[in-house]
């Protein structure tokens, strides 16, 4: 079965093709959710409640997205609820756009050695900057920059306006990269 | 020539979509001739891309087990 099949077979109640989309989507929900959450735990609770979400819904679900979209949608609503109960991120928001985009970053990264870190050095320097990133601008860098949405396609999932996706990418871009440079810096 | 100026700051916080409008804008257009010739922009980039690259290769492992507990969790691990 094919997979527009897999979801009328499912929407009507056929459990076999229910198990074959989420098997299909487990891996795919779940790394998002780890981008997005940072925490083993709590990416599996959000994969779990997107999934619950989705044998809900999937009535609803018109076929006009991908359901890779559709989901996507669900999992970065429940990752953002679960975000907003702790408020311990603050980093992105307090700098103004002259500090993120100061010239004193343009550092010529072919002289910084990138290439001569252990990975697991690197993975580190990356999880930590990560890790200061608001889940709003997480979200904004990871659908568009990793999962290559286009800006449209993100504003309409994140229902935020074009511009907002952009300056939220743009700030989030800076961000990660002023903190890589930092770390090889110190 | 473009009438257009752009400073390194312009450049770094405006996103020139590949959308055909967007990109033809004079803006875009002043952006992609300051690209072009400006090395701490290039390098701007290319760190940019490379901070993408680095993050998309951070994926985690979907063990076994936490597919089998999703399954439970969904009442589907009868299925197959
Ligand atoms: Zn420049």
């Amino acid at each position: 079965m094919n997979e527009e099949q897999l979801i009328a077979s499912a929407k009507n109640g056929d459990r076999k093709a229910l198990a074959e989309l989420v098997k299909n989507y487990g891996q795919t929900v779940y790394s998002f959710a780890f981008k997005v959450c940072r925490d083993r735990e709590k990416a599996e609770n959000m994969m779990q409640e997107t999934f619950y979400s989705m044998i809900k819904s999937l009535h609803q679900f018109d076929g006009n997205s991908k359901l890779s979209t559709w989901l996507y949608r669900i999992v970065v609503n429940h990752c953002l609820m679960e975000a907003r109960k702790s408020s311990r991120y603050t980093f992105v928001e307090q700098e103004t756009d002259d500090s993120l985009f100061d010239e004193k970053y343009i550092a010529d990264w072919s002289t910084l050695p990138i290439k001569n870190l252990e990975t697991k050095e690197l993975r580190n320097i990356l999880d930590s900057a990560i890790d200061k990133l608001q889940p709003e601008y997480r979200v904004v860098f990871t659908l568009r920059d990793v999962e290559e949405y286009s800006t449209e396609e993100t504003a309409k999932m994140l229902e935020l306006s074009v511009p907002a996706v952009k300056s939220r990418l743009h700030r989030a871009r800076a961000f990660l990269r002023n903190e890589i440079t930092k770390a090889f810096q110190e | 020539m473009n009438e257009e100026k752009v400073s390194c700051k312009d450049v770094m916080s405006h996103i020139c979509e590949s959308l055909s409008e967007e990109m033809d804008s004079p803006k875009c257009v002043a952006i992609k001739d300051h690209l072009e010739n400006c090395e701490g922009c290039k390098s701007y980039f290319t760190s940019v891309e490379m901070t993408i690259d680095l993050y998309k290769k951070c994926t985690e492992t979907f063990p076994d087990d936490v597919h089998k507990k999703l399954m439970a969790f969904l009442e589907l691990n009868d299925e197959k």
